[in-house]
């Protein structure tokens, strides 16, 4: 009585809750710089999921119970995102997509140029969408955003419930699936981030859960399933070119599948041909920039497989955060590696025994053959991690491989939940797994010293007061009308949004050493001129090129307070031209105020 | 359409919904209005139209409905983008219960005649008293997570700094508007120099609390050559002889690189 009690829904809503609070206060103490425990958060994530998880391994929950957990389950991670951010976007991408609905919102047209990713205005489905909340509602582009995000999340859970529930024939299966997915890399943070794969994704798993509905149809109700399947492989197209590509290679895969295993149900090739032909479509005349972002990138991940297989570059060392920095960032600690490689061996055990049991019971199914497909790829995937330009590549291309690994994961649990006595402990063996994939998944995918977020704003003396990045952001969309600037990498996102300005960094065109230069170049003003950018942010700090630690308060002793050389400032100074912004670190020069 | 009251209150839904989110002046009211004519009304109807008579499970239709109102909202812009108008909140506001109503008359039509009104679906037992509170509590706690992460916290380990910033005041730029925003983490004073020129010069002192911003406007005289370098220098009220922040500029500005 007392056992059902607790594994109750109200009750394990309350646990999620509390988990969630546990989140936020290590993240307020960590703004607050008082550098909590990350034992808090960590607790704080179990607290949420545990019970859930538990809860999913019983075999007395009805369907609707289930499918209310993983939304449950889902909604309260996303809110570990939400969290961790304060009123502001501070993920990379986020500041790009923003910058775009701000656009939209000033011009009413989309396609308007982003210069951080110039791709992006080529696929506005998400901010098309936000479009549509940010106008109806009059909130900010962040409040639209988060709601149109957390939306789709949540879409993405029931449909993927769905669709495991549809393809396993068992809906305790499906909630152990959504449950191994939630372990991904890429789910608590760079997966809700307000970018166009968190929009994209969930589209994707909705239309293959139309899918699989459809195939398990009476002739006579299959064309219903048509309609959602039609509208998302036209709405993923003009969402996020990867995703758009995914499904493509899905549905072609499928038509094959169908073909060669002679399935009597309709083949999907007018999907094949759709998808095909509107996401190609799609690059060849609206988005053909698209080409010249990701081909460079792809091109650089084999060159790193080849080099690091052939041991002509050192393999990337595992747990090395990411950072464009000179600094080195603290990182991973052991314990911590140890529950990540953790988690990589418990999915390996429940791919191995899901590969098993699915082979010998469902391998005349072609969507499931596909997912064991992809259980297998994530595995390769993960060897990217080793080559240092392809680990990015292996990251995102394991997000979509994490749907047919978590699928064959279902029926891994299912092995360790049938087979012999002691149900409960089983049930306790099982929950103890999710949660070390869900823990080692959230590691593995987000730098270990920014799972706790960092202050942007804070309060002195009864005042609310800014970092420097963001100081300069809202100066310049109160006093400067979409300027164009040249900047490092972090300002220039705090430029984009909330600033509004035409903000470059990086390599196109060559910004980063403009800001990154004691001297002055000859080929710098010039350059400058070319691309009309009278507007360049000198930053003294060295963190100013990490676009996930740049945009925060500097705090002495923690990472991220390295200077540059005093003549990225200078060397302006001394043309002469005009200074309009000084905070100190940050120094706005206005190239067209000369003497 | 008659007879089908889904349909029909999401017609009514629909274009309620627009009229509160295109007029109600206040954004607390039109966040309650527009979510359900954006992320779920369209999709509801759609579903609606092409599975017509056909059962499908509650859960299954509204994720179904929510996941189809997530495409056509990204579909919308795309089509409203082709039209001189564009997206605006006018456009929207027509175009989403357009979609609603043209979609649930389809629906109509590919419907079975509706059953009598009267057979009321039966509604799901309350539940108990207990859970209630426990899902009230959780709501409670998850919101106040929330309002924890929104609220800004006092950092004393963050490095403070003061800005100072200057701009011409209009497109003559025969005044230049001065700023200092304070984000220390204590009150401080300041002394402000502004020089206009070879001869003239003014002095502010300055006091600010943390998160406050002083801007002052200053008129800029014309030099002999028709340009006026102006400078305003920063000191700490503490250490008056040490250069805290400087900016210039040289008004009428160029406007050309050097």
């Amino acid at each position: 009585m007392v056992r059902a009690r607790l594994e109750s829904l109200p009750v394990i809503a309350l646990s999620a809750a509390i988990g969630l609070f546990l989140c936020s206060l290590a993240n307020a103490l960590s703004r607050a710089t008082l550098a909590p425990s990350p034992l808090i958060y960590w607790v704080g994530l179990l607290v949420i999921a545990l019970p859930i998880f538990f809860r999913l391994t019983a075999t007395r929950p009805t369907c609707r119970e289930r499918l209310a957990l993983v939304l449950l389950l889902g909604l309260a991670l996303y809110c570990v995102k939400v969290v961790h951010d304060s009123i502001y976007f501070t993920f990379p991408d986020e500041f790009v997509h923003a910058f775009n609905v701000h656009n939209i919102e000033k011009y009413n047209h989309l396609y308007h140029f982003n210069p951080a990713i110039p791709t992006s205005p080529y696929y506005p489905g998400l901010e098309g969408a936000t479009s549509a909340l940010t106008m109806l509602t009059g909130a900010s582009t962040y409040v639209a955003g988060t709601i149109l995000v957390g939306v789709a999340r949540l879409t993405f859970m029931a449909a993927l419930f769905f669709l495991f529930a549809r393809l396993s024939g068992s809906a305790r299966g499906a909630g152990l699936g959504v449950a191994v997915y939630t372990g991904t890399t890429n789910f608590l943070f760079w997966g809700a981030q307000f970018s166009y794969e968190s929009l994209s994704l969930p589209l994707l798993v909705v239309v293959l859960m139309a899918f699989a509905e459809r195939d398990a149809a009476p002739p006579r109700e299959r064309s219903a399933w048509a309609v959602p399947i039609v509208l998302g492989i036209l709405a993923i197209s003009i969402t996020h070119h990867l995703t758009s590509y995914a499904l493509a290679l899905v549905f072609v895969a499928l038509a094959v599948l169908y073909r060669a295993m002679k399935v009597e149900r309709p083949n999907p090739w007018p999907f094949a041909l759709l998808s095909v032909g509107v996401a190609l479509g799609w690059l060849l005349i609206a988005a053909r920039s698209t080409t010249g972002y990701l081909f460079p990138v792809f091109e650089e991940a084999v060159k790193a497989i080849w080099n690091t297989a052939t041991g002509e570059s050192a393999p990337r060392t595992l747990f090395h955060q990411a950072s464009t920095a000179a600094e080195t960032v603290a990182s991973t600690p052991l314990p911590a590696r140890g529950v990540a490689l953790l988690a990589v061996a418990v999915l390996g055990v429940g791919a191995l025994v899901g590969l098993r049991q699915v082979w010998r019971h469902e391998r005349e199914r072609p969507l499931v053959l596909l997912f064991c497909a992809g259980a297998i790829a994530f595995f390769a995937a993960l060897t990217l991690r080793f080559a240092p330009a392809a680990w990015e590549t292996g990251n995102r291309a394991g997000g979509y491989f994490f749907i047919g690994l978590a699928f064959v994961c279902i029926y891994g649990g299912a092995e360790l939940l049938h087979r012999g006595q002691r149900p409960m402990r089983r049930r306790l063996l099982l929950t103890g797994a999710l949660g070390i994939v869900l823990v080692g998944g959230a590691i593995s995918g987000w730098p270990w010293d920014i799972q706790l977020t960092r202050p942007l704003q804070a309060t002195a003396n009864g005042g609310e007061i800014d970092s420097e990045s963001l100081a300069l952001g809202e100066f310049a969309r109160k006093h400067l009308d979409g300027s164009r600037f040249a900047a490092p990498e972090s300002d220039a996102r705090m430029l984009l949004e909330p600033g509004g300005q035409v903000a470059f960094s990086g390599q196109g065109p060559d910004v980063e050493d403009i800001v990154d230069e004691p001297e002055l170049a000859v080929w710098q003003l010039p350059l400058l001129e070319r691309h009309h950018l009278p507007f360049v942010v000198a930053d003294r700090r060295r963190i100013s090129e990490d676009t996930l630690r740049g945009v925060f308060f500097s705090v002495p002793g923690q990472y991220g307070t390295e200077s540059r050389e005093q003549g990225v400032v200078h060397k302006f100074t001394r043309i002469p031209v005009g200074r309009v912004w000084n905070s100190g670190h940050l120094v706005l020069f206005n190239l067209r105020d000369r003497p | 359409m008659r007879g089908h009251r889904d349909l029909e209150r999401a017609c009514a839904a629909a274009v309620l919904c627009a009229l509160v989110a295109a007029l109600v002046p206040w954004e607390v009211v039109r966040l309650v209005a527009a979510p359900p004519l954006t992320l779920f009304l369209p999709g509801y109807a759609i579903v609606a139209v092409a599975f017509g008579s056909q059962e499908s499970a509650l859960p299954k239709r509204l994720t179904l409905s929510v996941g189809t109102s997530l495409m056509v909202l990204v579909l919308s812009a795309f089509v409203l983008n082709i039209f001189p108008l564009g997206l605006r909140t006018a456009s929207w506001a027509v175009l989403l219960p357009v979609v609603v109503i043209a979609a649930c008359m389809g629906a109509a039509l590919r419907r079975e005649p509706a059953p009598p009104r009267g057979a009321a679906l039966a509604m799901p037992a309350r539940p108990p008293a207990g859970s209630i509170a426990l899902a009230s509590l959780a709501v409670l706690i998850g919101v106040a997570a929330l309002v924890l992460a929104q609220k800004p916290l006092p950092a004393k380990n963050a490095a403070g700094y003061t800005a100072l910033w200057m701009l011409p005041t209009d497109s003559a730029e025969a005044a230049v508007a001065v700023g200092v925003i304070s984000n220390e983490q204590d009150p401080a004073s300041y002394r402000l120099k502004v020089g206009l020129g070879e001869n003239q010069s003014k002095a502010y002192r300055v006091d600010l609390d943390p998160g406050e911003e002083r801007i002052y406007e200053i008129d800029v005289p014309r030099e002999a050559n028709g340009r006026t370098h102006v400078v305003a220098s920063l000191y700490r009220e503490e250490r008056p002889g040490l250069l805290y922040r400087q900016v210039t500029s040289w008004l009428p500005r160029k406007k050309t690189f050097p």
